[in-house]
């Protein structure tokens, strides 16, 4: 009895046991071992942008400025005071939940096409600013020298010993957005997302639940920055750049988004195809540009949901 | 429904195509990255192929041939550190040469420090790469040699009272500061400055002001579209015909882009060019044409030296070893069709060889393919880079 | 600083205006009536500039011919991107529609870079109008002035096409409306065919015209379509007079930014941009509703 009950639970979930051995092995499968790291970091970024995109319904063009302020404030905190990882880690996440407070009390109230326009103008005054306060950032040189500070006893140089760090703290997001999506806040989100004029007659504050969900997305981008500010030793400005906002956007649609898997699998796809193209072509560029314009005509829930569509409910 | 299957099937079909793949023996192998794809690839494209060209005339070295794994990081520095892991990491290289783009590079010269690995930085201007790390030899050309360059003979030969035009960006600022040190040395005036973003098309304003400031010369502290732009502009307000026109740097393919007539009579510094008089250099330029197509720019040439001097090191020092192999290089006076002579200084692993004033031809002069420029004078090694000790940096132990 | 120069500057605000005044007008139509923000603008922007470099130096063709032929193909071209994908999204939320221009405009800047090489072309000022006019107070590039010319015959001839011609009236009424237009028997796609080739046709005559003032490359619409969005913020979306007085307010920000305030000239136009939004959204002569 004991036992069935043991292989039935597997059953049910044997994606995901099939998917654990993956990701432990996941360095040793790509062509080099950093890749693995950049995978998840951009997947962590993805994920939160995922609870603002897919779950709340508000496109934000912006979201390199977290990501990128979690970068530099992680590499300066490590850099000037030699702080301890995490440390480091949680500055980055608190500065950019404070720049992300600002922002998003003055941009939720905006409604529909003009909250994107208004996070685009935000992201290019961000990137301006990191550009010429070059005394703090680097300017257009970046921020050099990001230390890895070991965590007790075990030193973080080696490239597979980070990944296995930013496979930890991946999973304990996952878990957590998890959590927050299935609760009931996550399902105001829905509710907001779908018909906001019908969940703000029912008495919801919107705009204190887009804000609560612009913080967590500005949450996970900030930890995936300074986790890439650890990975390259070093942060570059295009951090702050429209198109690395625009690359999140792709792979969530590519992916699929209001999933949280399909922006995760579309991340760690995207990372993976760029690396991959790049060496073979000079035109990935393009390739990818095809590859997104086919998703938002086609595959208009993303590859993750037409896969399980097929897969999984063959009816 | 059926362009979805397509679709998927196309992706898990690239999916499997990445699949890593078992190492060889151990030859010497070189690294190459430089950028590939996007708008700076013209640019770009010309050193990897030297260095292809020079390994497969190379013979054999420590008993086997020379590898060579070329990257490309699209312009971008994240993706130059990705490709600089990589190549240490999993091609196992034993040097990277190339990597334009200042940003970039510093990230690649990091990584040099971190794998102990040589990296020999031929194509970034930033002088933050002298003496930064004992794995870092920088090459070819700096930032302070373009504008000293240019500074020292033009103060004594295009006239006293000097205009400005900077980019607004790292790059630029080391730039306009390295000039000024050099202007102020020869006695020159320097009459106002205009700090320009990075791909402004609309250089009128700035020009304008300039003109109204009536200097001698006016100094472009750019490169490519914004030294278009600017010249453009220079050349619609009548700029041109009261001043002369200098530029930190110019590549030959800005001025095929925008047309002759825009630049003629325009001066530039630099450290190469393939019409200079140093013996073997037409060869190479008219072996690069043959193969390529196009002649050789400087960083082309600065790859090809770098590159040769590295496998000439490692044949004196009879290892590939990474100390053994630096330290033969450092010191080292060679002669190549680069430079002639050309010395590394060992107190801040630069590379030096005198610096050429370029004048731009008029296009009745162009003779052949790609010969915009013609040499008009030179600035010897040590007037042109900066002296030791200038940056206070000193190279710690291997 | 003396007056004189003042007013040059002043004048090429507005010739850096007009370029903006045209996108505008393009990227606001396109959003009154289609609802669609269009980040493929800049890129059919761009493929003006190529029309005109590939008639004139390819076919042998001279600049007028370039300047009259090169946004007629461009707004072909955009009429053929409307009819065959953007229509295929308009039952989805608008932001699917922008999400694909954002995919266009990755997809024609490469497919541009391996036809005609990353590399900048050659595009000169045409004979005709090289030199300046003496206005007695101060010399004037003779193609600045033509550039202000075309761009305020055009504006006159979109504001006349609107108001006073039946076809103008449709378009008005669809932009309130669509489904009342449609209702009343007329075929509302053709229309959204037509104002999108329209706006795309005015994208395209922006970068002809821009052609021989910088270099020509396949990015070269990436920054003026950011800036493109400020004036069309300021201005309002769907306001043709806010698309206008939007671009000569954002050429004269910076222009005279670079004067008076340098090292904020870039970040100037955004802060009013996030001012803009934040204070009124609907920019200076935006219909309230567009905030859906």
């Amino acid at each position: 009895m004991e036992a069935l009950g043991i292989l039935s639970f597997i059953r049910n979930r044997w994606v995901v046991f099939l998917l654990i051995p993956l990701f432990i092995s996941l360095p040793f499968l790509t062509p080099h071992h950093s890749l693995a790291s950049e995978m998840l970091i951009f997947a962590i970024f993805a994920m939160g942008y995922d609870i603002l995109f897919g779950y709340t319904g508000l496109l934000s063009f912006g979201h390199a400025i977290f990501f990128g302020a979690g970068a530099y404030t992680s590499g300066l905190i490590l850099i000037k005071l030699q702080a301890p990882l995490f440390v480091g880690l949680l500055g980055g996440i608190f500065v950019s939940l404070m720049i992300a407070l600002i922002i998003g009390f003055l941009s939720v109230r905006i409604k529909g096409i003009y909250f994107v326009m208004v996070t685009l103008a935000f992201c290019q005054m961000f990137y301006f600013i990191a550009l010429k306060w070059s005394g703090l950032t680097g300017g257009d040189n970046g921020l050099h020298g990001v230390p890895r500070p070991s965590i007790g006893p075990i030193h973080l140089d080696s490239e597979i010993r980070l990944y296995y760090l930013v496979l930890m703290l991946f999973v304990l997001c996952l878990l957590l957005a998890l959590r927050i999506v299935r609760s009931p806040f996550g399902r105001a989100l829905q509710s907001l997302k779908s018909n906001e004029d019908r969940a703000k007659s029912i008495g919801f504050n919107t705009n204190h639940f887009k804000l609560i969900s612009f913080l967590i997305s500005a949450f996970f981008g900030a930890l995936a920055g300074g986790l890439y500010a650890l990975h390259l030793n070093f942060v570059p400005l295009e951090t702050l750049n429209i198109m690395t906002s625009g690359d999140v956007v792709i792979m969530s649609i590519i992916g699929g988004i209001g999933t949280l898997y399909g922006p995760i699998f579309g991340a760690m796809l995207l990372v993976y195809l760029k690396n991959l193209l790049s060496a073979w072509t000079e035109q990935w560029n393009f390739i990818m540009g095809i590859l997104f314009i086919t998703s938002v005509l086609t595959l208009r829930r993303g590859i993750l949901v037409e896969v399980k569509q097929r897969l999984f409910h063959k009816r | 429904m059926r362009g979805k299957i397509i679709v998927i099937g196309m992706i898990c079909f690239l999916f499997l195509l990445g699949a890593p793949y078992a190492i060889a023996k151990d030859p010497v192998k070189v690294g190459v990255i430089s950028v590939l794809s996007g708008p700076l690839a013209v640019v770009g494209k010309g050193e990897p192929d030297a260095i292809k060209m020079l390994i497969e005339g190379y013979g054999s070295l420590l008993g086997e041939k020379v590898e060579l794994v070329i990257k490309d990081h699209a312009y971008s520095p994240g993706l130059a550190v990705e490709r600089a892991k990589e190549l240490y990491e999993k091609d196992k290289v034993d040097v990277i040469i190339g990597c334009p783009n200042s940003a970039a590079a510093l990230g690649v010269s990091d990584q040099a420090a971190k794998n102990k690995k040589l990296f020999i930085s031929t194509d970034a201007g930033t002088c933050d790469l002298i003496a930064r790390n004992p794995y870092t030899i920088k090459w070819n050309y700096n930032d302070y040699m373009l504008t000293t360059t240019v500074g020292l003979w033009g103060a004594e030969n295009l006239g006293k009272r000097w205009y400005t035009i900077t980019s607004d960006y790292a790059w630029g600022h080391d730039l306009l500061k390295y000039f000024t040190a050099a202007l102020k040395k020869k006695g020159g005036e320097h009459v106002g400055n205009d700090m320009v973003a990075v791909g402004t098309a609309d250089y009128s304003p700035y020009i304008l002001k300039a003109a109204k400031a009536n200097p001698d010369v006016l100094v472009l502290l750019n490169v490519g579209k914004d030294a278009v732009n600017s010249t453009k502009a220079a050349v619609e307000y009548g700029l041109k015909k009261k001043a002369k026109i200098v530029h930190a740097l110019l590549f030959e393919v800005d001025i095929k882009g925008a047309g002759v007539d825009i630049f003629e009579g325009d001066y530039t510094a630099a450290s190469w060019n393939w019409v200079v008089p140093i013996p073997g250099t037409r060869k190479f330029a008219d072996q690069f044409y043959e193969r390529y197509g196009d002649r050789p720019i400087f960083m082309a040439a600065g790859g090809y030296s770098a590159a040769l001097q590295y496998l000439e090191a490692v044949k004196r020092a009879g290892t590939k070893e990474q100390v053994p192999v630096i330290k033969a290089l450092l010191n080292h006076t060679f002669k190549d069709i680069f430079a002639n002579p050309g010395f590394v200084r060992a107190e801040d692993q630069l590379q030096l060889a005198k610096s050429y004033l370029l004048k731009v031809k008029k296009a009745s002069e162009v003779k052949e393919k790609e010969d915009y420029f013609e040499i008009i004078g030179t600035v010897p090694a040590e007037e042109a880079n900066p002296p030791l000790g200038f940056f206070g940096r000193k190279i710690g132990g291997f | 600083m003396d007056i004189q120069f003042i007013f040059i500057q002043l004048f090429n605000g507005l010739a850096l205006g007009s370029f903006y005044i045209l996108l505008s007008l393009g990227l606001t139509i396109i959003f009154g009536m289609l609802g669609v923000v269009n980040f493929a603008h800049g890129a059919l922007y761009m493929l003006g500039a190529y029309c005109g470099y590939t008639l004139v130096q390819v076919c042998s063709g001279n600049f007028w011919m370039a300047v009259i032929l090169s946004p007629l193909i461009v707004g072909f071209i955009g009429m053929v991107m409307e009819s065959t994908l953007l229509r295929k999204l308009y039952d989805l939320p608008h932001f699917y529609n922008l999400l694909l221009t954002f995919g266009l405009m990755i997809f024609i800047e490469e497919l541009i870079q391996i036809i005609y090489s990353p590399m900048g072309k050659p595009f000169n000022t045409p004979k005709e109008l090289l030199g300046s006019i003496d206005l007695g107070f101060m010399l004037f590039p003779k193609y600045r002035l033509l550039i202000l010319g075309v761009t305020t015959l055009l504006a006159i001839g979109i504001w006349f096409f609107l108001v006073k011609t039946k076809l103008g009236a449709i378009i008005r009424a669809g932009t309130d409306d669509s489904e009342m237009v449609d209702a009343l028997g007329i075929d509302i796609s053709k229309i959204f065919t037509l104002v999108f080739g329209m706006g795309a046709g005015l994208a395209g005559l922006a970068g002809v015209l821009a052609a021989p003032l910088q270099n020509i490359f396949p990015y070269m619409g990436m920054g003026i379509l950011t800036e493109t969005f400020v004036v069309v913020i300021i201005g309002g979306m769907g306001s043709i007079f806010g698309s206008i007085l939007g671009g000569i307010i954002v050429g004269e920000l910076i222009t005279m930014g670079v004067i008076f305030w340098p090292p904020l000239a870039n970040t100037l136009i955004y802060i009013f941009m996030a001012a803009v939004l934040l204070l009124r959204p609907r920019g200076l002569f935006g219909r309230v509703k567009f905030f859906e």
